[in-house]
C-alpha cells in the first residue's frame, strides 16, 4: 500500500493538501471523536462540573430507558424511507419533462430549484404559515374539505401526521435539487441510442427503460446518496416547524441529540445519540465512498 | 511533514490568540481606568423596559464615574447557551439574570457558577430591604445565591362580559368550582380558555394549577422535590384526567399547534373567556388598545391560598473579579429608589418591601396588589422546580395526555419511571 502511495504522487502533494488536512483534523476530526469519548461520561456541559465515565451506561439508557430515542430512530427511518421514494421520484419525473423542449421550461427548471436554495429555516417557517390552524392555506382547504375536526388543525398538531406534514416541506425543499442532479445526468445519455431504440420500435417506456435509465445510474447514486445523508441528518425543519412535538412524536435523532445536549443538560447521552446518527450514516455513506473511489482508480 | 507541522502550529497560535481574545473581555478596565461589569441579561419583549434597563445603567454610570456596566442581551434559548459555555470560563459575565427556581438557576448554583453573597447581604444590608417572598428563592440553596430582581404571580385573566354572558357570578374559589365555570362557558357557546400549545409551558401552567388544587401544598412539593411518588398519589391522577377533560373540552380547538401569542389573541378580541397568564399581562392587554375596564384577574382557585408565580435573580458570577462593583450596582438596581422608578415595566410588584404600590395602576394592576397581599407563599411554575431533562419528559407526558396519546391513569407512572431511571 505504501509503495502504491508514493508512486501515486501522494507524497508530492502532500504540501498543497496538509493545511487543508491539519484543519480537516482539528476541526473534523477532532470534534468527532470527543463526541464519541463524551458519550463515554456523564457531563452537564458546564465546564464547572466533572465528566464522569459511565462506560456504555448512556448507550444502555438511550436504548432500554429512554422515552424518546424510538420514536426519533423510528421517524429517522420513516424518513429515509420516504426521502428515497417521492422527492427522488418527483426531481426524477420533473427531469424528464423538463428535458423535453417544452415551453417555458427554463422558467419551470428555476421555479423548480428555488426552493433547494433556500434556508431550511426559512422554509420551516413558511410551511408553518400555510399550516397554520388560523389563517393558513392549508387550514382554509382542509375547513373547505371539512377533513378532521373542521377546525383546520389536523397537521402540525396531530402526533400521528406532523411528521408527515414536516416531510411535505422536505419533498418540496429537496425535489427540485434532484430534478437539477437528473438534469445534468440527462445530458450523457446517447441521443444516437435513443435514436436507435426508437427506430427498433421502442415506445417511450421501452426507451426509457433500456436506454435512458441505465445511462442515469450513477447519477440515481449520487442522488440517492445525497437523499439518505439529508435525509438522516435532518434538523432545521423540525426545530421550526414542531420542535419535534407535538409530545416529541415528531422527533428525529439529530434533534433529540441536540436536546438532549442543549436543553437537558445531558451532554453524555447526546453524544451516544450523535454517536449512533454517525455510524447508521457511515454504514450508508462508506460502500457509496468506496464505490466511488474504485470508480476513480479504474 | 515540517510544513505540516508548521500549520498545525500556526493553527494552534491562532487558537490560543483568540482564546486570549475572548477571555479579556471580562476582566478588563477600559481605556480610561474603569471598572468595566459585564452583565448579561434578557431580552426585553417591550421596548420600554429595553430602554428603562438602558437608563438604569446610565444613571448608575454618571453617579460611580468609575464603573462601566457592559450589558449583553439574548433570547431565552441563547443566553442559557451562552451561559452554559462560558461558565468557570474568563469568559464568564460578572452578573447574569436567571430564573431562580431549582431546575435553571439551581443548576447554575449547582454547577458552581454563582458567588455566595452573603458578605454583601451584610454590607447593603440586603436582607432587610427584601420581601419574604422574594427573598426565599434565593436563600433555598444555602447562603445567599444572587440577589432577587423580579417577582412574578401568575393567574386567571377573565372576560367580564363573557362570564356574565355564561351566568358566572361568583369569581371560582376552588378547582372544582373553576370547573364548573368552564362547563357553563362552553354551554353559553363560549371557548373557556385560551393555550398555546406549542411552547409547553403555557398548557403546563394549567396542570401545574390542578396539581397544587388536588394534592395540596405539601404533596405538591414532595412530589417536584422528587420526595413523593407521582405513580401512587391519587390526586396525581386527578390533576391528568382533569387535563385531559379541559384540553377536550374547554381549550380553545387546535391549542396544541399555535403558539402563546397566537392564543392570547383569542382573549383580546373576546373569543376566548379566560387566559392563564403571569401579572406581565396586564402591559400586554393594555398594548391592545382594549378597554381595560372590561378584564379582571383572579388567583389560581388551588384553594391553597398560595400564590403561583416565579422569580428572576441578578447573579454574581463566582470568579468574577468585579465582585464589590458588580455588588454595588446590584445595590442600586434594587433600591428602593430605582424600585419605585421601574414598578409596573416587569411586573405589578417589586422585590423591595419599601416600594409603595402604583397610584396610577389601572385596576388590574390593583387586583394584583390584593392577591400579593393575600398569597400565603409561593409554589413555583414546574418547569422552575423540575430539572431540564424532567421538564422535558413533564411536558410530553402532558402534551400525550392532553391530546388523547396516553390514559391519564397512567401518566403519573410513566413520569415517575423516567424520575426513577434518571437517579
Amino acid at each position: 500500500m505504501w509503495k502504491r502511495i508514493a508512486s501515486g504522487g501522494f507524497v508530492a502533494a502532500l504540501p498543497f493538501l496538509a493545511p487543508a488536512l491539519a484543519a480537516y483534523v482539528v476541526f473534523v476530526i477532532g470534534p468527532m471523536f470527543s463526541a464519541i469519548r463524551l458519550s463515554l461520561y456523564k457531563w452537564s456541559g458546564f465546564t464547572t462540573d466533572q465528566q464522569v465515565f459511565v462506560g456504555f451506561q448512556n448507550y444502555v439508557r438511550l436504548f432500554t430507558k429512554d422515552p424518546v430515542f424510538w420514536t426519533a430512530v423510528q421517524n429517522s427511518i420513516v424518513w429515509v424511507l420516504l426521502s428515497l421514494v417521492i422527492p427522488t421520484t418527483l426531481g426524477l419525473v420533473m427531469a424528464l419533462a423538463l428535458n423535453r423542449p417544452v415551453f417555458g421550461r427554463n422558467v419551470f427548471r428555476s421555479v423548480f430549484y428555488i426552493p433547494g436554495v433556500l434556508a431550511p429555516i426559512a422554509i420551516a417557517n413558511m410551511w408553518r404559515w400555510m399550516y397554520n390552524p388560523n389563517y393558513g392555506v392549508f387550514s382554509d382547504i382542509s375547513k373547505a374539505l371539512h377533513i378532521g375536526d373542521g377546525s383546520g388543525t389536523t397537521f402540525l398538531s396531530d402526533p400521528k401526521v406532523a411528521i408527515y406534514a414536516i416531510f411535505a416541506a422536505f419533498v418540496w425543499q429537496i425535489a427540485g435539487l434532484n430534478m437539477v442532479l437528473f438534469l445534468a445526468g440527462l445530458q450523457s445519455v446517447s441521443k444516437e441510442l435513443v435514436e436507435s431504440a426508437r427506430l427498433d420500435g421502442a415506445n417511450a417506456w421501452g426507451v426509457f427503460r433500456h436506454v435512458t435509465f441505465p445511462a442515469l445510474r450513477p447519477t440515481v447514486v449520487v442522488v440517492l446518496v445525497l437523499t439518505i445523508v439529508n435525509s438522516i441528518k435532518v434538523f432545521d425543519l423540525v426545530v421550526g416547524m414542531t420542535g419535534g412535538g407535538p409530545a416529541q412524536k415528531s422527533q428525529v435523532l439529530a434533534l433529540w441529540s441536540y436536546t438532549q445536549s442543549f436543553l437537558n443538560h445531558d451532554f453524555g447521552l447526546g453524544n451516544a445519540t450523535a454517536t449512533i446518527l454517525l455510524l447508521i450514516t457511515l454504514a450508508l455513506v462508506v460502500p457509496y465512498m468506496i464505490w466511488s473511489t474504485k470508480g476513480n482508480e479504474d | 511533514m515540517r510544513l505540516l507541522a508548521k500549520g498545525v502550529a500556526a493553527l494552534a497560535a491562532l487558537a490560543l490568540l483568540a482564546g486570549c481574545g475572548a477571555g479579556v473581555s471580562s476582566s478588563a478596565a477600559d481605556s480610561s481606568g474603569k471598572t468595566v461589569v459585564t452583565w448579561w441579561t434578557l431580552n426585553q419583549s417591550a421596548p420600554s423596559a429595553d430602554d428603562q434597563i438602558n437608563k438604569l445603567i446610565s444613571d448608575f454610570e454618571a453617579a460611580n464615574p468609575t464603573i462601566k456596566i457592559e450589558r449583553t442581551s439574548r433570547a431565552v434559548d441563547a443566553h442559557k447557551d451562552a451561559l452554559r459555555t462560558a461558565i468557570g470560563t474568563s469568559a464568564a459575565p460578572d452578573i447574569y439574570n436567571y430564573w431562580a427556581g431549582p431546575g435553571l438557576g439551581g443548576e447554575l448554583v449547582k454547577a458552581n457558577a454563582s458567588a455566595d453573597l452573603a458578605d454583601y447581604y451584610k454590607q447593603y444590608n440586603w436582607e432587610s430591604r427584601f420581601t419574604s417572598a422574594a427573598l426565599n428563592p434565593v436563600k433555598q440553596y444555602g447562603g445567599f445565591q444572587g440577589v432577587p430582581w423580579k417577582l412574578n404571580g401568575e393567574g386567571i385573566y377573565y372576560n367580564k362580559t363573557l362570564f356574565a354572558k355564561a351566568g358566572i357570578t361568583e369569581l371560582p374559589t376552588t378547582i372544582d368550582e373553576l370547573n364548573g365555570a368552564a362547563a357553563k362557558l362552553k354551554s353559553a357557546g363560549i371557548t373557556p380558555i385560551e393555550f398555546g400549545g406549542t411552547v409547553n409551558w403555557h398548557v403546563m401552567r394549567l396542570l401545574d394549577t390542578f396539581l397544587e388544587g388536588y394534592c395540596g401544598s405539601a404533596k405538591f412539593d414532595q412530589l417536584v422535590s422528587n420526595k413523593a411518588n407521582w405513580g401512587q398519589e391519587d390526586c396525581v391522577t386527578k390533576s391528568f384526567t382533569n387535563l385531559a377533560k379541559w384540553s377536550k373540552d374547554y381549550l380553545n380547538p387546535g391549542f396544541i399547534g399555535i403558539n402563546n401569542d397566537e392564543s392570547s389573541a383569542l382573549f383580546y378580541t373576546g373569543r376566548a373567556a379566560m387566559a392563564l397568564e403571569g401579572d406581565w399581562f396586564n402591559k400586554n392587554i393594555s398594548d391592545q388598545k382594549v378597554n381595560m375596564d372590561d378584564f379582571g384577574v383572579f388567583p389560581l382557585p388551588s384553594g391553597t391560598g398560595r400564590l403561583y408565580g416565579f422569580e428572576e435573580a441578578e447573579y454574581i458570577g463566582k470568579d468574577s473579579p468585579h465582585k464589590d462593583a458588580a455588588a454595588k450596582f446590584l445595590d442600586y438596581l434594587t433600591s428602593t429608589k430605582v424600585q419605585q422608578q421601574v414598578l409596573g415595566t416587569f411586573g405589578t410588584q417589586s422585590v423591595n418591601k419599601d416600594v409603595t404600590p402604583s397610584t396610577t395602576a389601572n385596576a388590574l394592576g390593583k387586583s394584583w396588589d390584593g392577591i400579593f397581599k393575600d398569597a400565603k407563599g409561593l409554589y413555583m411554575n414546574n418547569d422552575q422546580n423540575l430539572s431540564q431533562s424532567a421538564t422535558t419528559e413533564y411536558w410530553r407526558i402532558q402534551n400525550l395526555v392532553a391530546t388523547g396519546g396516553l390514559d391519564p391513569a397512567k401518566a403519573g407512572s410513566e413520569f415517575q419511571k423516567f424520575l426513577d431511571s434518571s437517579n
